[in-house]
């Protein structure tokens, strides 16, 4: 595992949304380095994913520099998405195309073809149990269902670099132990993983790093141990978090 | 590029085919649409070309005049005269009544005496004239007072029809009168032996009309119903794609497929432009289906065969001309609209008004000036006057060039207008 390698590198990020109050994301600086599961969390409004959606590309930042992989997110945009993958927090597929159809137009979209890309295609159903169902249409999915062909939309290019948002929102037990599982397998494989949950169980177990955000700027970075052991009274993630972010209700 | 051009127009090949009511709004409501509009519109044609305006006659006067109108009416393929109400004799006071009550559009009375009124009118004019001495006669004339009823639900363009015809009857009588009178004063004067003017009248109606559509069509093609409407509702068919076109770029929107492909190294450009391509093709097959419509369902029901002009290549032209105006204006309403509903909303509310201004509803020409110049800048219009130009006027690809090239102007806009706005929307 080659450590201590920045592939992210954030400075002074801002993004401030018209009409809106206040920025989102208030000059937020850090770095991720290469082959990390990197968990960015905090409460709903808190501004991780409007971070993800600056580092995928989806709209460009206030102020601010970002690097990826060498390469400047604002003028390097094209090199930069070539290398990503992106799990958007909504099923982001189309519901009348059966599985295999919505990863093919996907998997063409990242300039795929031909047998290379029947072949990722049917590793990847077999992989998370869908291989029986590649043919019908996502529509008569389930909602775990939905969510792993959603993430392998998302990997059939092998991205040195993974952003997911919420992967594992609305899923049962087994098909969140499935994908994290197999992300747990592209992480090893040297993939980084920029991961957002409310799950924090689940992040704690999975993430190398975790940058805990509130009210668009970072309160504390590290390794789950090191952030537990650092917060007096903490016996997990969740207790962490809790004293970081209090418990007032967020919209 | 290709290849990814060619997996955007297979998605969304297959996003349409499994689009049920997508499709029945694409393909069979446009040929229900023509089905029908050229059915009632035929009807309403025949109407007044076959049985003719329904006209209500009372001839009081018996005489040459009266004789004349009548027959006249009769004659012509305008009116439907009927001389009697329920059965009864039809009266002044009946014929008002019952064109009142809309049994009848027009009713005519001819008063008792007017032909010899007329005459009398007529003899005095000519003594008048040829009198040597220059002496006024009695200048006091009878006049004459035809009575014309109009049903006020009339249209009238049906009622000018009918006055026109009698002013013609009305002159022609007097005329002939005339020349009648002047004859027999002119044979008094002339010296014994000599051989006054006959059938002058006759003589004098050197003037014929002679009727011929200003078209350059080989053969007989007639303006009826099918050649008007087949044009007209197919175009109002390929440019209502807009309603499934806007709604499948929101329903991507909104089903998060745009999120995700905005995170992909390729263009929302190439992902329109597969759209275009897919809903270009679905135009040409609407256009081909409604002209096979008027070519071969209408007349099964006994209208006229939909008659295609001189040039096949400049129908294609225009065809695709039109459907990638209408393709692009559907990208427009997708791109600016917010929701699926706001897309249908505006998108049919926009065609509607954009139809009607264009001339599909009513021909620009009976349409006030202001509206007519306004008319001009509808892309329907543009459209419609070039398929006229093919289907009624006979021309050729060189006469449909302009409309086609400001067609394909309109696309340019509008695909400039839809990148402009996913490049404002994209700005948050």
């Amino acid at each position: 595992m080659v450590a201590s390698q920045p592939i992210i590198v954030i400075d002074n990020l801002t993004k401030a949304f018209k009409d809106a109050m206040e920025p989102a994301v208030k000059g937020v600086s850090f770095s991720i380095n290469k082959n990390e599961v990197f968990g960015l969390l905090g409460p709903n409004g808190a501004g991780k994913t409007t971070i993800i959606s600056i580092l995928c590309g989806l709209f460009p930042p206030s102020g601010g520099t970002v690097n990826i992989d060498g390469k400047n997110l604002t003028s390097d945009l094209g090199e930069i998405k070539q290398i990503v993958g992106v799990v958007p927090q909504d099923i982001a597929l189309y519901p009348t195309l059966t599985a295999k159809e919505n990863l093919e137009f996907y998997g063409a979209m990242y300039g795929l073809k031909g047998m290379e890309l029947k072949d990722k295609i049917n590793i990847w159903l077999e992989k998370l149990g869908l291989i029986k169902a590649a043919d019908k249409k996502i529509e008569t999915f389930s909602g775990g269902m939905k969510r792993r062909v959603n993430l392998i939309a998302s990997i059939l290019h092998d991205p040195k670099i993974l952003f997911l948002d919420e992967p594992t929102v609305g899923v049962d037990v087994q098909s969140r132990n499935v994908i994290i599982e197999h992300l747990k397998e592209l992480n090893q494989q040297g993939m980084t993983i920029v991961y957002t949950s409310h799950h924090l169980d689940e992040a704690q177990d999975f993430c190398t790093q975790i940058a805990i955000i509130d009210y668009g700027t970072i309160l504390t970075q590290g390794s789950p141990q090191q952030l537990i052991a650092n917060t007096p009274g903490s016996s997990d993630l969740e207790d962490v978090f809790l004293n970081l972010t209090k418990r007032k209700l967020r919209d | 590029m290709i290849f990814k051009l060619w997996a955007a127009i297979k998605k969304e090949t297959l996003l349409l085919i499994r689009d049920k009511v997508g499709l029945s709004i694409l393909f069979i409501m446009p040929m229900i649409l023509i089905f029908v509009m050229t059915l009632i519109q035929d009807s309403a044609f025949k109407t007044i070309n076959e049985k003719g305006i329904p006209v209500v006659l009372v001839n009081d006067d018996k005489d040459t005049l009266g004789i004349y109108i009548q027959k006249g009416l009769k004659k012509s393929s305008l009116c439907h005269v009927s001389d009697s109400i329920n059965g009864v004799p039809a009266t002044a006071e009946l014929v008002k009544q019952s064109v009142a009550e809309g049994k009848f559009l027009v009713g005519v009375v001819i008063p008792k005496g007017a032909t010899e009124a007329i005459r009398k009118n007529v003899t005095q004019l000519v003594n008048e004239t040829m009198a040597l001495d220059s002496v006024p006669t009695d200048s006091k004339t009878d006049s004459v007072n035809i009575s014309i009823f109009i049903d006020p639900v009339a249209k009238k363009s049906f009622v000018s029809s009918v006055t026109s015809n009698l002013h013609e009857f009305i002159s022609e009588v007097k005329t002939q009168i005339m020349f009648q009178t002047f004859s027999e004063q002119i044979a008094e004067i002339l010296p014994e032996g000599s051989k006054a003017p006959e059938n002058t009248f006759s003589k004098s109606q050197i003037i014929h009309y002679n009727e011929v559509y200003a078209s350059e069509l080989i053969g007989e093609i007639l303006p009826n119903a099918v050649q008007h409407n087949v044009p007209a509702w197919t175009i109002f068919a390929m440019f209502f794609i807009v309603i499934p076109l806007a709604g499948s770029l929101m329903k991507e929107k909104k089903e998060g497929s745009i999120f995700r492909l905005h995170t992909m190294p390729s263009s929302y450009l190439l992902l329109v432009n597969g759209k275009i391509i897919v809903y270009v093709v679905v135009c040409l097959i609407q256009f081909v289906l409604m002209l096979s419509v008027g070519l071969y369902i209408l007349p099964l029901l006994g209208l006229p065969v939909l008659q295609l002009g001189n040039s096949v290549f400049a129908i294609f032209v225009l065809a695709l001309a039109t459907s990638f105006a209408a393709t692009g204006y559907g990208v427009m309403v997708g791109t600016l609209a917010s929701s699926e509903q706001q897309g249908a909303i505006l998108g049919s509310l926009s065609i509607l008004l954009l139809s009607a201004l264009g001339g599909v509803w009513v021909p620009t020409y009976v349409m006030p000036e202001v509206m007519r110049h306004i008319s001009t800048l509808s892309p329907l219009n543009w459209a419609l006057e070039g398929f006229y130009k093919l289907f009624l006027r006979g021309s050729d690809t060189v006469g449909i060039l302009w409309p086609a090239f400001k067609l394909i102007l309109f696309f340019i806009f509008t695909m400039g207008v839809s990148s402009a706005i996913n490049r404002i929307k994209r700005k948050i």
